[in-house]
């Protein structure tokens, strides 16, 4: 039963370790199992009891129409009253097993149970605004996931029920999405709005920061190792970094324009290459001054934390210098090196959004016109495609680092 | 016996660390297939001596000329191949199996594949290591002993001609020190190396030292066989850096296996003059009881291993606190497998002692 054990589920667990904290983990250390059933219960509770006093959804006639929020009707209410029951009772059973598998339910259940009465009432509300009328989730449908999410979190382990649970949850959305049950969600009408463009600012987006990434890179690896070999030029670089630090992201961005437009104009063959003021070149440059920051550091800091003993005892039995490199201080260093440039794609990303400021292209355009138009769905349309981004990539990323660190050192390095 | 042939001849060798200067003019004969033991107080530059030998430390004046035939005229990185280098802090690869340590040199030798798995294999035996179990381990599973071995045995994968060890049981504690010196002048025994060894510890100094090399402040202050440092110490510093209970000092030079003598197994009583013990063993050959006479009375005891016995390469040192615990006229001398093979008296001590 135990998902830990597993080789698979020591990759999972280490995966899911790295978004949350489990509070649950140092439980052994704090108190008692029960008490901290306890404590658990109660958090998730608050969580669910308030959600039930504030409106679970809105519905709009229209895009621009102002929301009508909606009493959820009493047999909804009801059925939305059953997971947080079970999770009382959860408490209340004695049989171990029995309440386990209650708690896991009641997680499970209450994610599945909000998405499908959001659904169903909110489409027979918007049954009489066809084509444009749409719902959206509010206030208490969050605050009722936020409660199944800290059941989820707070646990100490996760066990074969949650993940059973989590098959359940994807499922059901599948059957959802399949149905076209979700196509008058304000969210879903907001991207259908926009269309190929999505994808086309989606690419665009992935486009920047991996070229950004490329560079940080290029420029940034050489530089820690020169840093590493000369103490005078370690100075220069990190004197630079930490002032580069200092400057806001946006006023970078702004800084940019002139030098760029002015270099654009001397040069016109630069402007053919897409080089100019505004646009994606100065979101690049300085999206690059930004990813060099982490790449520097952690690069620099993995060659330093190397253990002196190590090179001696390797120069000692003869190692030219590049079998040292190659031997014993890549393998040591690549975890530690891989992790900067993790940082660096996570910011990079984020920072992205900036780009549109700047005449670029990427999900920032969606944020920010969303902002311009003063609509809600589209910046949240945005957030959630920019949010799901860094996920996905953060998690290949993790997935690289594992397989990269030298099997010895894996467990060290989490 | 120190009077090989030199193996590495250093002349007037200086060498500066920035401002400090921690080799000043010295000049050193190292002797083949001995044991060269450096010894010092901290800072007296016998690490810089050993790092001057593989390059680590470049000499800012002065020559160091390889004598020997096999490591003549090499470039440095073939002559680092040439010499073992065993560390305090160890050093192995932390992302690297037992296996791929110890195959380290014999890789950058470009050694055949097919051979150097049985070469592994052959060193952990040599260092009392079981293959099958530690083959596969990587550095962190191991403790402190079993980490220096794991050292000592890849510093000799390249079967090198000259072996230099920085204070190699620095790091372990003195119960796993004793034992593994002990191992250490087996392997030397068996292997004849060249070995060049810097301690601070003049009892692990007098005991591993065929010659010993006192140094202080970058120089050398007197070289010679142990026993003659022993008693002719040239001034105060070595006379103090010896320090006290210089007789039993003495008893550290000499190894068990020299000194002893066999021992009688059976019922046959003897006399009271007979100066040893008489041993039962089970059938193995392990000693069980041991009896004997003390001031006219005959005494009876069983053996511990541990508490009782000692190695071939023991220490007389150690024979006379075991020959104490027991309190009978001799201890046993047991082999790797714990059979009884001699017995030293205290009778022989004593003579040692006087001699």
């Amino acid at each position: 039963m135990d998902f830990n054990k597993g080789k698979l589920g020591g990759v999972c667990e280490a995966f899911l370790m790295c978004y949350v904290v489990r509070v649950g983990v140092f439980v052994r250390v704090t108190g008692s199992y029960s008490k901290y059933g306890k404590k658990l219960t109660f958090t998730a509770l608050i969580a669910f009891v308030g959600s039930f006093f504030l409106p679970f959804f809105v519905f709009r006639e229209n895009r621009v129409a102002p929301p009508l929020s909606v009493k959820l009707p009493l047999p909804y209410t009801f059925i939305l009253v059953i997971p947080p029951l079970l999770l009382v009772l959860s408490l209340l059973v004695s049989k171990r097993r029995l309440s386990t598998v209650m708690l896991s339910f009641s997680g499970t259940l209450s994610i599945i149970l909000a998405t499908l009465i959001l659904v169903s009432s909110g489409s027979m509300h918007v049954q009489n605004f066809l084509p444009l009328g749409r719902f959206s989730p509010t206030s208490g449908f969050y605050l009722y996931i936020i409660g199944a999410v800290v059941i989820f979190v707070m646990k100490p382990h996760l066990n074969l029920w949650d993940y059973i649970g989590f098959i359940l949850i994807a499922l059901s959305f599948i059957v959802l999405v399949g149905k076209e049950s979700l196509s008058h969600l304000s969210l879903t009408m907001e991207a259908k709005n926009f269309g190929p463009r999505l994808t086309r600012e989606l690419f665009a987006h992935v486009r920047i920061t991996l070229i950004s990434l490329l560079v940080s890179g290029v420029v940034g690896f050489p530089l820690a190792l020169l840093s590493y070999h000369h103490a005078k030029f370690k100075k220069g670089v990190f004197l630079f970094l930490n002032l580069g630090q200092t400057i806001p992201a946006i006023a970078l961005f702004g800084l940019l324009i002139a030098p760029l437009a002015a270099l654009s104009h001397t040069f016109p063959f630069l402007r053919a290459w897409g080089l100019k003021g505004l646009g994606n070149a100065p979101a690049i440059i300085a999206l690059s001054l930004y990813g060099l920051y982490p790449i520097i550091r952690y690069s620099y800091s993995a060659f330093e934390n190397l253990e002196p003993s190590v090179i001696d005892s390797a120069k000692g039995m003869g190692m030219s210098s590049a079998q040292i490199w190659r031997i014993v201080r890549l393998p040591l260093t690549t975890a530690t090196i891989l992790n900067g440039v993790r940082v660096a794609l996570v910011q990079t990303i984020g920072n992205a959004t900036l780009a549109k400021l700047i005449g670029g292209d990427g999900l920032g355009v969606l944020v920010f016109e969303g902002l311009g138009q003063a609509s809600t769905d589209m910046v949240l349309l945005g957030m959630l495609l920019i949010v799901a981004l860094t996920l996905v990539a953060d998690s290949l990323f993790q997935l690289l680092i594992f397989f990269a660190t030298p099997k010895a050192l894996r467990s060290r390095h989490g | 016996m120190v009077k090989t042939k030199p193996f590495i001849i250093l002349s007037n060798v200086s060498a500066n660390y920035g401002e400090v200067e921690a080799l000043k003019n010295l000049s050193l004969e190292i002797p083949s297939q001995r044991i060269t033991v450096l010894i010092g107080p901290s800072g007296c530059g016998k690490s810089t001596t050993l790092r001057c030998l593989n390059g680590l430390v470049k000499p800012s004046a002065g020559t160091i000329s390889y004598e020997d035939q096999a490591i003549k005229g090499l470039s440095e990185t073939a002559l680092r191949r040439k010499m073992g280098y065993v560390i305090q802090s160890v050093g192995l690869m932390p992302h690297l199996s037992v296996e791929e340590n110890i195959d380290l040199v014999p890789k950058l030798l470009g050694y055949p594949r097919s051979s150097r798995r049985e070469r592994v294999e052959r060193l952990l035996n040599l260092v009392r290591l079981d293959p099958a179990v530690y083959l596969k381990k990587y550095p962190h599973e191991l403790s402190g002993g079993e980490a220096q071995r794991i050292g000592v045995a890849r510093a000799l994968g390249g079967d090198p001609p000259l072996l230099l060890m920085d204070e190699p049981f620095g790091a372990v504690d003195p119960l796993v020190r004793e034992q593994l010196q002990g191992e250490f002048i087996r392997i030397h025994r068996k292997l004849k190396k060249t070995v060049i060894f810097v301690t601070h510890d003049i009892d692990e100094a007098l005991r591993l030292a065929d010659y010993l090399v006192v140094m202080n402040a970058g120089e050398v202050v007197q070289a010679a066989e142990p026993e003659k440092i022993l008693a002719e110490p040239k001034n105060e510093f070595v006379d103090k850096f010896l320090g006290p209970n210089r007789a039993l000092k003495r008893l550290t030079l000499f190894t068990a296996d020299r000194w002893m003598e066999e021992a009688l197994i059976g019922k046959e009583t003897f006399t009271k003059e007979y100066p040893g013990c008489y041993w039962e063993t089970d059938q193995e050959g392990h000693p069980l009881r041991a009896s004997g006479w003390v001031e006219g009375r005959f005494i009876e005891r069983e053996i511990d291993t541990d508490a009782h016995t000692v190695q071939k390469y023991s220490s007389l040192r150690e024979c006379i606190s075991k020959i104490l615990t027991l309190g009978l006229p001799a201890t046993a001398v047991v082999d790797e497998r714990g059979v009884l093979c001699g017995e030293v008296r205290f009778a022989t001590i004593q003579k040692v002692s006087r001699s």
